[in-house]
């Protein structure tokens, strides 16, 4: 099972990389693929608060946001490199993530969910009021896009990501990077901590971990991976506005982390790519019927309906280990299945007694 | 001896309900002590107390684990956990969807240090910690009888097996002072003299026990000394023979009938 869901995904996977650099590839295509790239890294991020520590955020798209005006506003004024800017945004995200999750976080369930919807209106009306910074509803224009200079190693190796295959395969790259932080934080002492938090905080606490300790990382770390994930939407479509970053967006990431598999990384992955396929889709099929573009929410609303009534775990339920494919792990089942364990003293006292 | 765990006067309310009032005991290191009272008077309340999940309402819980008298009142749990006392839970509280395995290493957290920036960059140290804590897991999955079931769904464990792993977790924590909630509570007589041989290994190891249990039977077999609660007050204390002929505890316990059972 585990080796056919990876072929099943590595091959396609690696149609899709080759895709850009075929002669005939659609910009269009390649808009879309960037896009669900985006949404992948959104979907991890926030997998992170309600897959991993069982809290539901109502406000992903709030460090979106964030991360996205970061980015923008430093290009704009200080004309600062992406890859400098990348962890600047990130580590904006994080603070905000630590500022709001530090006093809310010790509020459970639905209150919690409620301060984060909160929370993102907040940062609407602050980028749409504010407009000393960030010119409001006007939007911010003129985001240079991507550059990366390596003219110190020789002259003319400078590159302006322009064009559509760059941002793909740099989207890519900050995919690969945070499907790979993700899967070590999942087989670690802090992801389990995690987990235990997620699965009963009380039983969590009287074994060692401190949950609001824990919360406010896991709500940290998830923020920042959002504003990354925004930082690289802003230098890619090159302008932004107050509402891009609306409720909706938490909702339909949220969407994808559910309709995916609460906690597991490749649900997340392709939650966002069905969810941006199926809004493509529909942008076309809604306006062939005539029907105004917000009718697609009603389509979100009818997915997360059928999921919870035929997969309520999602297409790919989070499986129980953390990292089976740690060595450490495959060496212990190796050891069980030699029997190394099967004349266990139980069974004598069993039989004895 | 010094004791280990001294409580003084220990009081909680619940708004009017009061669940403790003036419990006074101690525990001596290496024994274990049995704690019992019909239901609803105040066992758990005072493990929870003990704990850091309940700050007391009043009086003083002094713990003696780290070498010197300690006033633990108000301490989280995780805090108790990092000083030496661990507890399993009445209902079981095991984190159901994770491997048995996970469950006994999230009881390591306070025996270990990785954080971030070791997990993502798979330092050298944190290699090394994982190692031990697999090693420490699965000792202590040895020692109750479970390592061969590592890497089955905890959840998926037979009920006697839960409550042996909640036992393995909370040993996992490398306690002083353990706290048994209704360890036999719905085992079988098998199960029950697996546990009871466990118990022992625990006490045999060093680690001071205290229990609840509604076994009498188990009580009155391996406590060295009874602690009886009845409506939150402590009304009586003693060797098991003694609290047997006790007529406070067959009145507020045992019923008047039992004496002639």
């Amino acid at each position: 099972m585990g080796h056919l869901n990876k072929r099943l995904l590595l091959l396609p996977g690696l149609a899709l990389l080759i895709y850009p650099l075929l002669p005939g590839a659609s910009d269009y295509v390649l808009h879309v693929m960037t896009l669900a790239l985006i949404y992948m890294v959104l979907a991890m991020g926030l997998n992170i608060v309600p897959g991993f520590c069982g809290l539901l955020d109502l406000g992903y798209v709030g460090f979106y946001g964030i991360g996205a005006y970061t980015a923008g506003l430093l290009t704009i004024h200080y004309g600062l490199s992406f890859w400098l800017i990348v962890p600047l945004a990130a580590l904006n995200g994080a603070l905000w993530g630590a500022l709001l999750g530090a006093p809310t976080l010790r509020l459970t369930g639905d209150y919690f969910a409620i301060v984060t919807f909160g929370f993102s209106e907040l940062v609407v009306l602050f980028l749409t009021n504010e407009i000393w910074l960030t010119r409001g509803p006007l939007g911010l224009p003129g985001i240079q896009p991507v550059t990366l200079d390596l003219s110190w190693l020789r002259p003319d190796w400078y590159f302006e990501f322009y064009d559509k295959a760059p941002n793909f395969y740099l989207a890519a790259l900050l995919v690969a990077l945070v499907f790979f932080v993700m899967g070590r934080m999942e087989d670690s002492r802090l992801g389990r901590a995690w987990y235990a938090i997620r699965e009963d905080p009380l039983a969590a606490a009287c074994c060692g971990v401190n949950i609001l300790h824990y919360k406010v990382i896991a709500f940290s770390i998830s923020a920042a991976i959002g504003a990354m994930g925004g930082c690289f939407y802003a230098r890619w479509s090159m302008f932004l506005s107050p509402d891009m970053f609306k409720f909706w967006e938490s909702f339909l990431v949220l969407c994808m982390v559910v309709l995916g598999g609460l906690g597991n990384i490749k649900g997340a992955l392709v939650g966002a790519t069905v969810l941006v396929c199926l809004g493509e889709v529909l942008r076309e099929v809604l306006a062939a019927a005539g029907l105004p573009p917000e009718t697609r929410f009603m389509a979100y609303g009818l997915i997360m309906v059928l999921i919870m009534r035929f997969r309520p775990a999602g297409l790919f339920p989070a499986i129980a280990a953390s990292g089976r494919a740690n060595p450490l792990l495959v060496v212990l089942g190796r050891r069980i299945a030699a029997g190394e364990f099967s004349g266990e003293k139980d069974d004598a006292r069993g039989t004895s007694a | 001896m010094a004791p280990l765990l001294e409580l003084q006067n220990i009081r909680k309310r619940f708004g009017g309900l009061v669940a403790l009032a003036d419990v006074s005991f101690a525990v001596r290191p290496g024994e274990i002590l049995g704690l019992i009272g019909p239901n609803g008077a105040g066992k758990t309340t005072l493990f929870n107390c003990i704990t850091g999940i309940h700050a007391p309402s009043g009086g003083t819980i002094l713990y003696f684990g780290q070498g010197r008298s300690m006033r633990t009142n108000g301490f989280k749990p995780e805090k108790m956990t990092a000083l030496g006392i661990a507890r399993t839970f009445q209902n079981i509280r095991l984190f159901n969807s994770l491997t048995v395995l996970d469950n006994v290493r999230i009881a390591r957290h306070c025996r270990t240090c990785s954080n971030f920036l070791g997990a993502v960059l798979r330092t050298r140290s944190q290699r090394a910690e994982e190692k031990e804590n697999v090693e420490a897991a699965m000792h202590w999955l040895a020692f109750v009888g479970l390592a061969r079931h590592a890497l089955a769904d905890s959840g998926s464990l037979a009920y006697g097996d839960q409550r042996r792993l909640e036992i393995a977790r909370a040993l996992a924590t490398e306690p002083r002072l353990l706290l048994l909630d209704e360890p036999a509570a719905g085992m079988n007589p098998r199960e029950t003299r697996k546990l009871v041989d466990l118990i022992h290994a625990i006490l045999a190891s060093g680690v001071t026990v205290v229990l609840i249990e509604h076994d009498m039977k188990l009580v009155m077999s391996i406590c060295q000394r009874l602690v009886v609660l009845d409506h939150g007050t402590h009304i009586a204390e003693g060797p098991p023979a003694e609290i047997r002929e006790n007529p406070r505890v067959i009145e507020a316990y045992l019923g008047r009938g039992a004496v002639h059972a």
